[in-house]
């Protein structure tokens, strides 16, 4: 831990209670000076009462990632400049990496941010004034290679949570750590994953009800996923969730091999979820199976993979689930997060989960039953399937009495087809980057990768299982140039509503205001586009690689926008070849800040 | 003018059963102040296998294996001889995502008798670092004496590849597999 400006924290500190008092009767003011110190499940429900803070990873509990804050709005937006940037750490190499990258969403809580870097280190800044000032970094020493040597797809921390006076945060090498706001000091740390077993985290926590929900990464390395709830308090596990199930559970009939596939069945869950307090439902996302690319090595659809889930946030039951890709031979996750919106229906309100998958498709599902609304493809090219069953929302060449799927069979990967060129390729679709989602608008962005990849098929055996080591039946190359696009689809209708298409993939992900999307492109550029048109109002190129989502709030009663930039992930190590421009891209770490 | 087309005849074998394979480009892998013992003639080559970043895809073990983008070839099962290990890193291997590691391939040094233009597409990409003669010899004579051929990875090579810094070698040590954990509620 290092303890940086402890005058300058006191200082602000004192300068908050000035302003609150100089505010007089302004009682929001002082209402957020005096509730800077605790957060509470009251404040998570209700972060509408605080707009100019970003509470959660994904802004609200239904993962919005929306702000009603409108200084910057599209009549001035043109004006915007970078207000102050600031050198972060976390670009070393370790493991099969040779840098680290930045792919998290800071947060905002009363004029302080909070973000990490992609070995965990976390820091908080003081935002005050109109500049960044560090006031504590805490680095929790994660063991570099140890972890490094089995993310499958970078060095990478999505971000924090916060709760009471501690920040929550992870590590790659699978702790959960609590440290404390003021102070910068380590109170207790957990671990939860274990690099043994390949597992690692990326992902940023989820606050329920003084639990930190914990997702993991390792799919590619012969996992069985989870999603593990700890107890803020006692620091213990309160439940934990295989998305694979046990022997004689419901859905391991899926598994209908005799390799004993499902125990390294994949089925990650590394992108934070969302939480409907109304049914206490946790709805998150769980990736591809594994092997990736042999499905004949685990015939059967292979739940609880590729399908949303939706767990009771007490117990970690499993309510519903939602399967997107059944017997998945192409790596086409559902890790993504699930989107919770209500629009009006025919009788009452319709409570929806939006889903924005790898396979192409957007998924509107019912989220008090778990079924299918609609779905669309979202991408400019699906060869994979011809569509989707408009009653089940499976693909319609999916046959249930079939062990192994094949779909379109020609452009399959399968012990039959060693080598094909899939659309949308492994990547996408749409990956972790998160959406956003404007109520008023009720317009839903997605952040996509417009591609398509050679897949190569390598057969698996049971001797090939081994600790630590690949399990993906396979690899891909990049023989076709990627682009992407930011695509707004129209939730009440289900339909594609605008696409902007950009020249390399979007890697960071979507912010939404009223009148305007945030979002950036890998070789560097932040842009804010008009809401409904999705027409460029504003660019500013960082000379980074933008691979994390924007995100607003204000301090001191101005707006800024914030990014971090800083490209690492998957991309430059497996994919940069369908974008060769992005090769001359620097490692770097680094947090924009904007405002007019 | 350099050559490092010590036979063409190998060159062509080389060519074979390789999946393409991106290699991040940049910088320094980690755990490169490792320990041995000073005594070992090739420790200057065990550097250089991790300031090279070959651990990045043939992993510190030198098995290769799958990865997302593809497999890398295993140095534990080759049967390359020192000077085409030599030839490989200096030239890299066309159409695969062997980088190159010497200053100038195929522009004022020849490889596999073809030049820029000879390789055209194939051109492999050039690797994070450069290296001098000595290095590429140094690594090669590494992989000769310690991967090539060396069955299984084991926790002795581990540590001595690593040191005792890391929680990376656990998983090597006898009964190790029965012994991990997850989900204990005991602190780090």
């Amino acid at each position: 831990m290092e303890r940086l400006s402890d005058h300058a924290r006191i200082s602000t500190r004192a300068r908050l209670v000035a302003v609150a008092i100089a505010a007089g009767g302004m009682l929001a003011a002082a209402s957020q000076v005096c509730a800077a110190d605790e957060v509470t499940q009251e404040r998570l429900l209700n972060v509408g009462e605080e707009p100019g803070n970003w509470l959660h990873h994904h802004q609200n509990y239904s993962a919005h990632r929306f702000s009603t804050l409108k200084e910057i709005n599209r009549d001035n937006v043109k004006n915007l400049k970078v207000a102050w940037t600031m050198h972060l750490g976390g670009v070393e190499g370790g493991g099969i990496w040779s840098h680290g990258g930045l792919e998290g969403t800071p947060i905002a809580e009363n004029g302080f941010l909070y973000v990490t870097d992609g070995w965990g280190s976390v820091y908080k800044i003081d935002a005050h004034g109109g500049r960044g000032v560090l006031v504590w970094k805490m680095d929790p020493k994660t063991d570099r290679d140890w972890a490094g040597a089995v993310a499958c797809c970078g060095v990478d921390n999505r971000g924090v949570a916060l709760w009471g006076d501690l920040v929550i945060s992870h590590t790659l090498d699978g702790r959960l750590i609590a440290t404390n706001k003021e102070t910068g000091q380590v109170a207790w740390q957990r671990t939860v994953a274990d690099p043994d077993k390949s597992e690692v985290i990326t992902g940023a926590p989820l606050i329920v009800k003084n639990m930190a929900i914990t997702g993991v990464a390792g799919a590619e390395y012969g996992i069985r996923g989870w999603i593990a709830a700890t107890d803020l308090t006692t620091q213990k596990e309160v439940w934990r969730t295989y998305t694979i199930p046990g022997k004689g559970e419901a859905g391991s009939e899926t598994w209908k091999d005799s390799n004993n596939a499902a125990a390294s069945g994949g089925g990650s869950t590394w992108v934070t979820g969302s939480y409907d307090p109304a049914t206490d439902t946790i709805i998150w996302g769980v990736g591809n199976p594994g092997p990736d690319w042999d499905s004949a090595y685990r015939p059967g659809d292979n739940l609880y993979t590729d399908s949303s889930l939706a767990l009771d946030a007490t117990t970690g039951k499993i309510k519903w689930h939602y399967q997107h890709t059944p017997n998945d031979p192409y790596d086409y996750d559902s890790v993504a997060e699930n989107v919770l919106v209500d629009i009006p229906g025919p009788s009452g309100p319709r409570k929806l989960a939006l889903e924005a998958n790898r396979n192409g498709f957007a998924y509107a599902i019912d989220r008090t039953t778990g079924k299918f609304v609609w779905g669309v493809p979202f991408v400019k090219k699906v060869t994979w399937t011809k569509g989707l069953d408009p009653e089940t929302g499976k693909p319609i060449e999916y046959d249930p009495n079939k062990p192994v799927q094949t779909y379109i069979a020609s452009v399959t990967p399968s012990r039959t087809n060693m080598e094909s060129d899939i659309c949308p390729g492994n990547m996408g679709g749409k990956n972790w980057p998160p959406t956003a989602y404007n109520p008023d608008l009720k317009l839903w962005y997605v952040p996509v990768i417009e591609s398509c990849n050679r897949v190569k098929v390598e057969v698996m055996t049971p001797e090939k299982l081994k600790p630590r080591e690949f399990w993906t039946g396979g690899g891909t190359s990049q023989p076709f140039k990627i682009t992407g696009s930011v695509t707004a689809i129209d939730v009440t209708t289900g339909k594609i509503a605008q696409k902007m298409e950009t020249p390399f993939p979007n890697l960071g992900g979507m912010l939404a205001t009223p009148d305007l999307v945030f979002t950036g492109q890998p070789s560097g550029e932040v842009m804010a586009l008009d809401a409904k048109s999705l027409q460029k109002l504003w660019e500013f190129n960082t000379g980074g690689g933008v691979n994390a989502p924007p995100m607003t709030f204000t301090v001191d009663g101005k707006q800024y926008i914030a990014i971090l930039v800083g490209l690492g992930g998957a991309w430059d190590k497996w994919f940069i070849d369908s974008t060769r421009e992005l090769k001359k891209i620097q490692p770097g770490s680094m947090l924009y800040v904007f405002a007019l | 003018m350099m050559a490092f087309n010590a036979s063409p005849a190998a060159t062509s074998i080389l060519l074979v059963s390789v999946v393409a394979l991106n290699l991040s480009m940049s910088g320094l892998a980690y755990g490169q102040a490792a320990q041995a013992a000073v005594s070992d003639p090739t420790n200057a080559g065990k550097a250089v296998f991790s300031r090279a970043n070959c651990m990045g895809c043939h992993k510190w073990h030198g098995d290769g294996g799958g990865g997302y983008g593809g497999d890398a070839l295993s140095l534990r099962k080759t049967e390359l001889t020192k000077e085409q290990i030599i030839e490989t890193v200096a030239c890299g291997r066309p159409g695969t995502g062997m980088p190159f590691f010497v200053r100038g391939a195929y522009d004022t040094i020849s490889c596999y008798d073809m030049t820029r233009q000879d390789v055209g597409e194939r051109m492999p990409p050039e690797g994070g670092t450069f290296l001098r003669p000595n290095d590429i010899a140094a690594v090669a004579d590494y992989v000769i004496a310690h991967v090539k051929g060396a069955g299984e990875p084991t926790y002795a090579q581990c540590t001595t590849f690593f040191g005792n810094t890391s929680r990376v070698c656990d998983i090597y040590k006898a009964g190790a597999e029965s012994s991990s954990k997850t989900g204990t509620e005991g602190s780090k």
